[in-house]
């Protein structure tokens, strides 16, 4: 067991830094633990829980913004926002069923340091375009800011996008602000029906280059649309469309149009669509179970050759039309890190979501990297964290 | 750090005479040290004095950039990318000396990926020139900075400009650098894949980092599809406040406004008299929507409500091509249209930035401190971003004017600050904005200069500029 470190403030977590320094401790960073499980399998001293850092700090809807402490729940600013007509147009992902926990887990701190992003992503961006400004404590034990309140400045380096996406290994997050959005009053989404997935993406291509906002295009192949749906059996491309109701109606059936040609349609009202959108955006289909869970990203046209070239036994979806593939494979060996790695022939990369501790200590969780890219790496690693206290081992060995 | 601190860094005369020589042997005439080229390549459109590097090079592929930096960093003489020339603070000018790399013959697109809704192109390729190459296949690149900036420049200042509020700036169009860092190494940022999450994101913190973490070589961009229907229109308001509050109030009913520009009556008053127009001479918005038709016919529709509640109104707009241009000849003149207030004048732009519910506020205050002192500055504003600049118009020879100008720009950023904005929205730092950093950013510099100190060790990617090494 871990021991624990659980600061109340800023201060706190500068001290707690500062004492980890002196004395050679190695950190984890973690917020309520949802995401635990991504990541190499490596071993840290103690743990440096930031639960306690919560509660919304700031929240003018007028403006459109929202501070909080890291630690704040993203339950609680889900809610706070909801009641206020407005969302995080970045759609996070919940990892917490992923894990076999409940829904509804995770804070805002943790959304950011992994740089979640859900279906949405394709129109409004990934967590990181929304990450306006943070204080943190470096591995120096330093308190610094970046950004600020406002949506576009260029004073320097963009520290939020790098630590977006950091896992925790870069510094510790104790303040953010992003950018909230009014909520889409309604939504509607065009399905067709039975496409191939090659078919679907020449269909979502359309669709995305088309002048209809489409802020959502996934496929299921036949075998998970059937999971989804007892008596669908066929596979599933579906297209989300959001704003006011006239407009949605107007794009639908302009969609519909273009889409004809491709397979036969049918059309979700507002609560199948609102449902069949969080079965993508949470991965619903390979929660829980025991197999090992890659998250692919590669170029949406490319998407169904890579898919294809990972062969036997693996099942997938797409996102973003066709340029994010969730695929589960068994659990053995390797979890399927040589051929899912060989199938993107390095024009895209893969990240290992979920797999056993054994699996994660032996095969690349992130996407490997060339030797530049990875000296690079190593340096702004060193210019937040010197001793290499936070997570160290967590996204790649020895960094 | 002050102006006469710049102009007095240290100079290895026989350093740059070395490499100067290296690189004649390796260029032969596509290095060039004469005057006029050298200063053209220090020009800075303020008063930061030019400050010409010893050398221009021209290089045509990536390897010959190696080679360059490669031969600069082994004499130890600083380094400078160039595109157009066209930033405003002092970006490209040579303050040690140094070689200016200029992308002017590496102007190629390589490659259009009409499906994927991407392309890569080399740094000297101008936003003009590329969305005439993609004009054919129903794509186009959105950012759309005053000038015909370069992609390379515009990627390592994080422009934006008029479309900023639907389309973003290049921090969100920007998929996959290839940058040659101060080893020479050649690296790639990313994969041409939508998301660049493998690791941390090294894409963005080159884009901004104005030259100084290493010298981009090529550049994957989103495009998207040219909207099957565009509205647009003006609209006047009683005052700048209640056009302020129709901007907030639209962004926050998610009207998905494309463009949305303020002017205030001089600036009208301004284009009037040089494009022979008849605008209403009040506070004025230029509205743009994308779309299909009937998406822009109900969101204009939607807006002119908007306005009419708050006071504004009427609501011009259409959708036919010529007409709207038209309308919209007066933003496209403005530059122009404020030269033509004092012929002979210099413009010098402002480039604040605030949170949306202190933008009128800080406009309001703005125009106040300009009339308190017999300025001549009209404003424009990208206000759906809270960014507005002033072209203050001045003589540059007369110390008075300029002093005065200077002075107003700084109650200008600190008025900003105190709203909690910033002092660049979208110019940069550069030279010019360096002491307004530790303002406004304090502890951040300090780890700004951590990864400067990490990825340039000896401080020869174009130095003095962001932060002090």
């Amino acid at each position: 067991m871990t021991s624990l470190l659980k600061p109340r403030d800023g201060k706190d977590v500068e001290a707690a830094v500062h004492w980890a320094l002196a004395e050679s401790k190695t950190l984890e960073i973690v917020g309520q633990g949802s995401k635990r499980g991504v990541g190499r399998a490596a071993q840290w001293d103690l743990s440096l829980d930031l639960s306690d850092l919560s509660g919304v700090t700031l929240y003018e809807p007028d403006e459109l913004i929202l501070s909080a402490k890291a630690g704040t729940p993203m339950a609680e600013i889900e809610a706070l926002l909801a009641a206020n007509n407005q969302e995080l147009a970045f759609e996070p992902v919940d990892y917490g069923p992923v894990f076999g926990a409940g829904p509804g887990r995770g804070t805002i701190g943790g959304v950011l340091g992994a740089n979640l992003s859900g279906p949405r992503r394709i129109k409004a961006g990934a967590a990181r375009d929304h990450f306006l400004g943070f204080t943190a404590v470096s591995g120096r034990a330093e308190t610094f800011k970046s950004g600020g309140r406002v949506v576009k400045n260029v004073t320097g380096y963009d520290l939020c996008k790098v630590m977006a996406g950091s896992w925790g290994t870069l510094a510790a997050l104790t303040d953010v602000t992003v950018k909230v959005l009014p909520r889409a009053e309604t939504e509607e989404t065009v399905l067709v029906l039975g496409l191939d997935d090659a078919t679907a993406a020449r269909a979502m291509s359309a669709a995305m280059g088309s002048s209809n906002d489409v802020s959502g295009a996934a496929h299921f192949p036949a075998p998970v649309a059937a999971s989804l749906q007892a008596e669908a059996g066929a596979a599933l491309t579906a297209l989300r469309l959001e704003g006011v109701a006239p407009s949605v109606v107007h794009r639908r059936r302009a969609l519909e149009v273009l889409l004809k040609s491709f397979g036969e349609i049918a059309v979700l009202e507002e609560g199948a669509s609102r449902d069949v959108w969080r079965v993508i955006r949470n991965v619903t289909p390979f929660t829980g179970g025991a197999r090992a869970l890659w998250r692919i990203s590669v170029a949406p046209t490319r998407g169904h050759e890579v898919a294809a070239a990972i062969g036997e036994g693996a099942e997938y979806v797409y996102d973003w039309a066709g340029g994010l593939i969730w695929v589960a494979l068994p659990a053995t060996e390797d979890g399927g890190a040589e051929r899912v790695r060989r199938a993107i022939a390095a024009n895209g990369h893969a990240t290992l979501i979920r797999a056993p501790a054994a699996i994660r200590a032996s095969v690349p969780v992130f996407e490997p990297q060339e030797p530049g890219l990875a000296a690079l790496t190593r340096r702004v690693k060193e210019s937040f964290d010197p001793k290499g206290i936070f997570g160290p081992g967590r996204m790649y060995a020895g960094i | 750090m002050a102006m006469a601190e710049l102009a007095a860094q240290p100079r290895n005369e026989k350093a740059v005479k070395a490499a100067i020589g290296a690189l004649a042997a390796k260029f032969g005439n596509r290095l060039v040290t004469s005057q006029a080229v050298r200063e053209q390549h220090g020009n800075t459109l303020t008063w930061i004095e030019n400050q010409p590097p010893d050398a221009v090079v021209f290089p045509q592929t990536a390897e010959d950039v190696q080679d360059a930096v490669r031969i600069c960093v082994q004499h130890r003489v600083p380094v400078i990318p160039y595109g157009t020339g066209t930033s405003l603070e002092g970006h490209i000018n040579a303050p040690q000396g140094g070689v200016t790399l200029d992308f002017r013959d590496m102007n190629r697109v390589l490659a259009v990926h009409a499906e994927d809704l991407d392309c890569v192109v080399e740094p000297g390729v101008t936003r003009k020139q590329l969305n005439e190459y993609l004009r054919d296949q129903g794509l186009f690149f959105p950012i759309d900075p005053g000038a015909d900036a370069s992609i390379g420049g515009m990627t390592a200042t994080r422009a934006s400009g008029t479309n900023a509020v639907r389309y973003g700036t290049m921090k969100d169009n920007v998929l996959a650098l290839k940058v040659v860092l101060a080893s020479g190494e050649l690296i790639s940022t990313a994969r041409r894949a939508k998301k660049s999450s493998a690791g941390y994101d090294l894409t963005r913190l080159f884009v901004g980092s104005e030259g100084t973490l290493g010298v981009i070589t090529e550049i994957t961009v989103k495009l998207h599809g040219i909207p099957e229907a565009i509205s647009g229109g003006i609209c006047p308001f009683p005052s700048v406040e209640a056009a302020c509050n129709a901007t907030i109030a639209t962004i926050q009913s998610g009207i998905p406004v494309a463009r949305i520009e303020l002017f205030d009556e001089l600036q009208v008053k301004a284009c009037n008299a040089y494009s022979k127009l008849t605008l209403p001479e009040s506070p004025l918005l230029f509205l743009e929507f994308h779309g299909t038709e009937a998406g822009v016919a109900e969101q204009s529709a939607r807006f002119g409500e908007i306005a009419a509640d708050l006071g504004g109104g009427p609501f011009t707009w259409t959708t036919n091509t010529e007409e709207r241009n038209r309308l919209w000849q007066a933003r496209h003149d403005a530059y122009w249209a404020v030269i033509g207030l004092r012929p002979g004048a210099k413009a010098f732009a402002t480039d604040v930035c605030v949170p949306l519910s202190r933008l009128a506020e800080c406009v309001t205050e703005t125009q106040r401190d300009i009339a308190e002192h017999n300025m001549l500055a009209p404003i424009v504003g990208h206000v759906g971003d809270g960014n507005f600049h002033t072209s203050v118009l001045l003589d540059m020879n007369d110390p008075a004017e300029v002093a005065t100008a200077k002075a107003f720009s700084e109650r200008l950023v600190e008025r900003a600050l105190a709203m909690e904005g910033t002092c660049t929205g979208e110019h940069g730092v550069g030279q010019g904005k360096m002491k307004y950093l530790q303002a406004e950013h304090g502890e951040a510099l300090a780890a700004m200069r951590a990864i400067k100190h990490a990825l340039d060790p000896q401080d020869l990617m174009n130095p003095g500029k962001i932060v002090a090494f």
